[in-house]
């Protein structure tokens, strides 16, 4: 039953802190407007499959990569790389912000109930993936493969490969970037008195709708890095993926504790392994029972998440 | 509404339905139209299998129309979109539509289960081109889809042993690894595939296979499976867009195993979307037109614009059945199920097509093929 899980032990960890890292930025996409808002921001999952896309036309379209052409290299492959990032974090931030002008501010203007929110946010995140699904006949969509996989070195019976390797560092940085952006920034300390108290918050002079917005700009941040990262990886995307990711990423969350951001980074990675490590234990068809009875069994014991109460302070 | 209002209505719908069949048989006298339905998904991941099936069958309707100026054939199109959930909400609508005489169709198995109870209370009968899956046409199953449903294609029970040997041709002492994507068509499959393999000399099932659900994309766990199990051979029982993402995962882990997959594989957009992942990939399918006749398909290709694809021979077959049934008078449901029932005529690949008590036909035809530069290469039919 083990010998997989022995035999492949530091590939399936790679494998998992990568697939984690995904997790991660998607999670603070939840975590971030759950913190300030107490709502959560169903259509995360939409904006990060938006965000996929940046990356797949950047390379495709833009820079003309094809699914037989070479990969890039040196310079010609940062370029390519850091503008399909950017181009992801774009394109979703921009989703991220409609979606809360067009689905929250005016509701919360109007002081509606959390319910009828809950269901605008839950209406644009349809509304956007059908709006994918007819723009691509829905049909998946290949990406071309830009950074070549090529394996690095071998540590411990395991391959380290480029993509891997790349994708752990870079959303590492941004997740720090994001982290001290909250922690030191004057707009990142004004998101966290709103999150602590927003009557205060209000008395003290903070603008609460710019906060909200920037909020939701930031998390579309991290959710856009995260559809680069998902298309380096895997190079392959489809209208329906945010489901799967979306609802893997708020489970990172509430895992870690949301509302939290340090919580999401280890709900996140917590997650990758876990779901790794469960499917070659028990085989991947037990990886969602498994997946959900840890989180289960995890709330009972803490309700607010693995790290939901030891670091309020930090909340986002 | 007011009584008055009503009878008006009543009187001028009535005129507008008499004068307009009094224009309608003026103006093209002995013209008559009857429907057929086409079922499979024609948008959604699948669509170029439905769409690829669809064509088919507007070529045969094209061929039947220019032999029989006097009939006209519509073809009402259900996308099911493969998919079980939407099949059973536009299975209801088909079922319903009077005019409908019959189907071709569904494609796929999942969507052909849901949507058999519309089908069996309308009396329709259904010729599907390639839903495979064994239990439609067992009578102990509760999928069972007799009296309306027949198919023109062999079963999985065929499909599984001939997959089997066409992935272990020319290994010796083959290693396989066999995993599915947990759908109603992959896991029996698998079971005939595993089954298949115990046929084969010196081919062993190894490191106990996975099923991997089909919104996967990474598939880490399952070749951390098939390198511990040092599997030399890898079959998939699932659909080509998985496919091509698992086949990228496992070149890029090292991997030099030879990959094959069943017919659900068995699609142009495998390799498009796999790239250079796919070469050598071995997948069992369906010869098609240009496999029987060139001739035939430099005429499909000029008659419909494009080239045929998957399941046309199929297609073409059971669209030919309907067709041949309309000229022979069966213009009503019931008549046109009896006429099914009792067909005996020829494939055009050859073989004689007559339906068994449960709706299955005698032959099953796998053919191999393999990526080459990028596109599935008939290799003939494995024998």
């Amino acid at each position: 039953m083990f010998e997989v899980l022995i035999d492949q032990f530091w590939s399936l960890t790679i494998a998992g802190i990568a697939l984690g890292f995904i997790y991660v930025l998607i999670s603070l996409g939840y975590t971030m407007v759950y913190g300030v808002l107490r709502m959560i921001n169903f259509a995360n999952s939409e904006i990060f499959m938006w965000g996929t896309f940046g990356t797949v036309i950047t390379n495709r379209d833009i820079f003309h990569y094809t699914q037989t052409s070479e990969p890039a290299k040196g310079w010609k492959l940062a370029l390519v790389l850091i503008s399909a990032l950017l181009m992801s974090m774009f394109v979703a931030a921009l989703t991220a912000v409609f979606v809360e002008f067009v689905a929250y501010r005016r509701l919360r203007m109007k002081g509606t109930n959390r319910l009828a929110t809950l269901i605008s946010a839950i209406g644009i995140s349809i509304a956007l993936a059908e709006l994918m699904r007819l723009l691509t006949d829905s049909r998946p969509v290949g990406s071309p493969r830009v950074l070549e996989k090529m394996i690095l070195t071998e540590v411990w019976g395991a391959n380290i490969r480029l993509d891997t390797v790349v994708t752990i560092i870079a959303a590492a940085i941004i997740y720090i970037l994001l982290e001290r952006f909250i922690q030191l920034s004057r707009m990142g300390k004004a998101i966290r008195a709103v999150s602590q108290n927003e009557d205060s918050a209000k008395l003290m002079g903070v603008n609460l709708n710019r906060v909200i917005t920037v909020t939701f700009l930031v998390g579309g941040l991290a959710t856009g890095a995260a559809g680069f990262f998902y298309i380096t990886v895997f190079e392959y995307t489809k209208f329906n993926i945010g489901f799967t990711m979306g609802l893997a990423a708020f489970t990172a969350a509430v895992l870690g504790g949301i509302g939290n951001i340090r919580g999401a980074f280890l709900g996140g990675l917590s997650l990758g392994l876990l779901e790794v490590y469960a499917s070659a234990v028990l085989g991947t068809q037990w990886k969602a029972v498994t997946v959900f009875i840890v989180l289960v069994l995890v709330l009972l014991f803490k309700p607010n998440g693995l790290f939901g109460e030891a670091v309020q302070q930090t909340r986002a | 509404m007011n009584s008055k209002i009503q009878r008006s209505l009543a009187v001028v719908s009535a005129a507008a339905l008499v004068f307009g069949v009094a224009a309608a048989t003026n103006a093209q006298a002995a013209v008559k139209t009857y429907t057929i339905a086409y079922q499979g998904p024609l948008s959604g991941g699948e669509a170029s299998t439905g769409i690829d099936e669809q064509n088919a069958v507007k070529y045969a309707a094209k061929l039947f129309m220019k032999k029989n100026p006097n009939i006209k054939i519509k073809i009402v199109s259900v996308d099911d979109q493969g998919d079980p959930a939407v099949a059973s909400t536009v299975a209801p609508g088909t079922g319903s539509n009077k005019s409908i005489l019959g189907v071709v169709g569904p494609a796929y198995s999942g969507a052909t289960i849901a949507s058999l109870p519309y089908y069996k209370a309308g009396g329709l009968v259904m010729i599907s081109p390639s839903a495979t899956r064994v239990s439609l046409t067992d009578p102990a199953s509760p999928d069972f889809g007799g009296p309306v449903f027949h198919r023109v294609v062999g079963k999985d029970d065929l499909q599984g042993p001939a997959l089997a040997k066409y992935a272990t041709t020319g290994v010796s002492s083959a290693k396989v690894f066999v995993f599915d994507d947990q759908s109603a068509y992959a896991v029996p499959l698998r079971g005939f595939v595993e089954a298949g393999l115990k046929k084969v000399a010196g081919a062993t099932v190894v490191g106990g296979g996975d099923s991997v659900p089909n919104t996967t994309t990474d598939f880490a766990p399952t070749i951390a499976k098939i390198k511990t199990s040092g599997a030399t051979v890898v079959i998939y029982t699932g659909y080509y867009s998985q496919a091509a993402i698992f086949i990228k995962q496992l070149r890029d882990s090292g991997s030099t195993a030879i990959f094959a997959g069943g017919d659900g594989v068995f699609n142009q957009e495998f390799p498009k979307l796999a790239g250079a992942s796919a070469e050598g990939s071995r997948i069992t399918g369906v010869g098609g037109l240009a496999g029987i006749s060139p001739k035939l398909e430099a005429d499909f290709k000029k008659q419909m614009g494009v080239s045929s694809g998957v399941y046309s021979v199929e297609s073409y077959d059971a669209a030919n059945i309907l067709l041949e049934g309309i000229k022979a008078g069966n213009t009503t449901r019931a008549k046109m199920l009896k006429w099914v029932k009792a067909y005996k005529g020829k494939s055009v690949s050859g073989n004689t097509i007559k339906f068994d008590a449960n709706g299955d036909i005698s032959y099953g035809l796998f053919a191999g093929f393999t990526t080459k530069n990028g596109v599935l290469v008939n290799t003939g039919i494995i024998k």
